[in-house]
């Protein structure tokens, strides 16, 4: 999973064939950005280690468009999911220190004793728009076998 | 069929104020809404639709990926959380924003409410027309107007066969379910906008009707206020989303002889509260019910891929008496990989059974209540739930029903809604677990049924609209959308919703002289 693979988008993603997709405002700020890209990047690390940087990219750059397009109290809910994850998951974990600054493989097992804590809906509501966007990479979907087939051809 | 986009007018390229006049105004254009304004608009009268959200096309949905629908399809990109009060897990609650409202994305479900639970509407509740008699001609027009078909055998997805399997097993058969479609290819792409056009949305059903009747929609315009003096209504105001990065930009003002409030359960008592009009009675806002859901995933040793089929297709009501329904579904597998429980190299490789795992949902018929609580410095309420002590064993016993069924019908693992446990459980594990113990609040719940939050009673101190849909307040302002449900349906609302709207806009029609002058 470590091999570089090209993002499949062209010069702009969000120009739909007779439709203007793209996000009206930006949808993050530079930090939030951070924050979420390292909490992604823990979370779909896998056994040959974590997703390349180039798909990380792509699910930045998604993620902004996808907030860029929502009103304020939905881009704040996202903040306080990945910003409550960023602080309280080193600390849960016994690390006095922030989720960043965390050596790597920490970072997966800090996740993890933080999802079993009662603040539990903070990590969800963070895991579940990353997911959302992460697996649309057609590589993401590719590795974990969703085709998104029709039942009829 | 698609719709004749170029004769919406989208608010967001209109530059300035605007002032219009219409005989009726109606806000918002989701199931109940379009149909009002479509049976309106057809005997004559001149109607105006404004609608908060975007116009996405139909033929655009299928160039979208499903994370894009989200964003451009869905309120609040999916986030909206009803926060749970005292025993109660926090409800997401999704729905649909867009010309279409829910419709869009809904998964098609057209089921007529159960004898049982009409019944007390007219007994208990004093609504003497809302019988199963009384409602099967708006219910026979709607089923023609949106092409209600049954789903067939052969297009359920593998992941409803085997929950089939399980439940003959144990002797509760599913039946199939009806749905708004024509030339489904089960992509299983309902709740995203159908990439295909083939489920009968009403920006597909009924949008081409209305404005071949001379009716007008205007998207991208957001309405603040019902103007109203001495108990009538004037029109509404608000703006259009014209203004830097979509928002709220110039004036609109609509002049109108009746108003229609069509924002579903959650934002149309927003917008009556915001107008001054929830005073009579005191119930706007109140008794919403939200039918809460729960889905298990099972892992089987054959190949699933779940989302090859009609994303809903089939349901039990056996368990009716139980206060839960048991519905057929399957979300996207991005969705079902955020839910799998863990991190890194543990969630990636439960994420790659994807191909493997099966699901079902299950529904509670429930008494609640919720509260829509207008936020005075946003456009978004907050909404609060409380489960009733029935609900909650509803919930439990939901849960624990899918989960025996996929094992009757063989399968290996099973994924409980439930937060912060640590992994799948096998046969023995689950039957082990105490479910029942876990608070709820540590239960993954969501919703997409927000109803009852201005019922339709006979008797004003105990209701928000009178049985002809109209708002105690004032004389000619209606409703027509979920929020007029006198309770909890217990099954899909969708179908209701539109033979509701169809109820009260002839009715209207009827008496439009005399409510207009």
């Amino acid at each position: 999973m470590n091999e570089a693979s090209p993002a499949p988008v062209e010069t702009d993603p969000y120009l739909v064939e007779g439709w203007d997709a793209r996000a009206p405002r930006p949808g993050l700020s530079k930090a939030t950005r951070r924050r979420a890209r390292l909490v992604a990047e823990a979370l779909f690390t896998d056994d040959d280690g974590p997703p390349p940087p180039a798909r990380l990219d792509w699910l930045e750059t998604d993620l902004a468009d996808f907030f860029g397009h929502l009103a304020l109290r939905a881009r704040f809910i996202f903040w306080i999911c990945v910003t409550s994850t960023y602080v309280l998951a080193p600390l849960v974990f016994g690390r006095f220190t922030s989720f960043g600054r965390l050596p790597r493989s920490e970072r997966v097992h800090a996740l993890e004793a933080f999802e079993r804590t009662p603040l539990s809906l903070a990590l969800l509501g963070a895991k579940a728009i990353l997911s959302i966007v992460y697996f649309e990479h057609p590589d993401a979907a590719r590795a974990i076998g969703w085709d998104q087939g029709c039942k009829r051809p | 069929m698609q719709a004749p986009v170029s004769e919406v007018v989208e608010g967001h390229d209109h530059r300035g104020a605007v002032t219009l006049s219409a005989d009726v105004v109606v806000v918002g254009s989701g199931a109940g809404g379009m149909v009002a304004a479509t049976i309106l608009a057809e005997s004559g009268l001149d109607v105006l639709v404004l609608e908060e959200g975007r116009n996405v096309p139909a033929a655009i949905h299928g160039k979208l990926r499903q994370s894009q629908s989200l964003r451009h399809l869905w309120r609040e990109g999916g986030m909206t959380l009803a926060v749970g009060v005292g025993a109660t897990p926090g409800v997401n609650v999704t729905m649909g924003t867009g010309v279409g409202g829910s419709s869009l994305v809904t998964g098609g479900v057209c089921l007529r409410v159960p004898e049982a639970i009409l019944a007390p509407w007219s007994r208990a509740l004093g609504l003497s027309e809302l019988t199963p008699e009384g409602m099967d001609p708006y219910y026979r027009e709607v089923e023609e107007a949106v092409h209600v078909e049954q789903v067939p055998v052969e297009m359920q997805s593998r992941s409803t066969e085997l929950f089939g399997i399980g439940a003959a097993k144990l002797g509760h058969p599913i039946r199939p379910i009806g749905r708004n479609t024509k030339g489904c290819n089960g992509c299983g792409r309902c709740n995203f906008g159908c990439p295909e056009q083939a489920k009968m949305s009403v920006d597909l059903a009924y949008l081409p009707r209305l404005l071949a009747a001379g009716g007008r929609v205007w998207s991208d315009c957001l309405v603040e206020r019902v103007i109203h003096r001495n108990g009538r209504a004037t029109g509404v105001r608000g703006r259009l989303r014209n203004g830097p990065g979509r928002t709220r930009g110039s004036r609109v003002t609509v002049h109108a002889r009746v108003v229609i409030v069509a924002c579903g359960g959650i934002h149309s008592p927003v917008l009556l509260s915001a107008s001054g009009l929830a005073s009579v009675g005191g119930q706007v806002g109140r008794n919403m019910t939200l039918h809460p859901g729960f889905r298990v995933f099972a892992t089987f040793d054959e190949p699933v891929r779940g989302w090859r089929g009609a994303l809903q297709s089939a349901y039990t009501d056996a368990f009716e008496h139980e206060h839960v329904t048991l519905m057929s579904l399957f979300i996207p597998g991005s969705v079902i990989a955020a839910t799998m429980p863990g991190a890194g190299p543990a969630l990636m490789r439960r994420a790659k059974e994807l191909p493997h795992i099966a699901m079902f949902g299950a529904m509670v018929h429930d008494e609640g209540p919720g509260t829509v609580w207008r936020n005075p410095f946003a456009r978004e309420p907050v909404v609060t739930y409380r489960m009733s002590p029935s609900d909650r064993r509803a919930m439990y016993r939901g849960i624990r029903l899918v989960g025996e069924t996929f094992l009757a019908a063989g399968a290996k693992q099973l994924y409980l809604p439930v937060l912060g446990i640590d992994g799948p459980f096998d046969a023995d594990g689950f039957r082990r677990f105490e479910l029942e113990k876990v608070p709820p609040r540590r239960i993954e719940c969501s919703s997409q049924h927000p109803l009852g939050s201005i019922q339709m009673g006979a008797v004003a101190s105990a209701s928000g609209v009178d049985p002809d849909g109209r708002l105690w307040d004032t004389d000619n302002v209606f409703l027509c959308d979920g929020s007029v449900i006198p309770t909890s349906l217990g099954v899909n609302p969708q179908l209701t919703i539109m033979a509701m709207a169809t109820r009260i806009a002839q009715k209207l029609r009827e008496r439009f002289r005399r409510i207009a002058a």
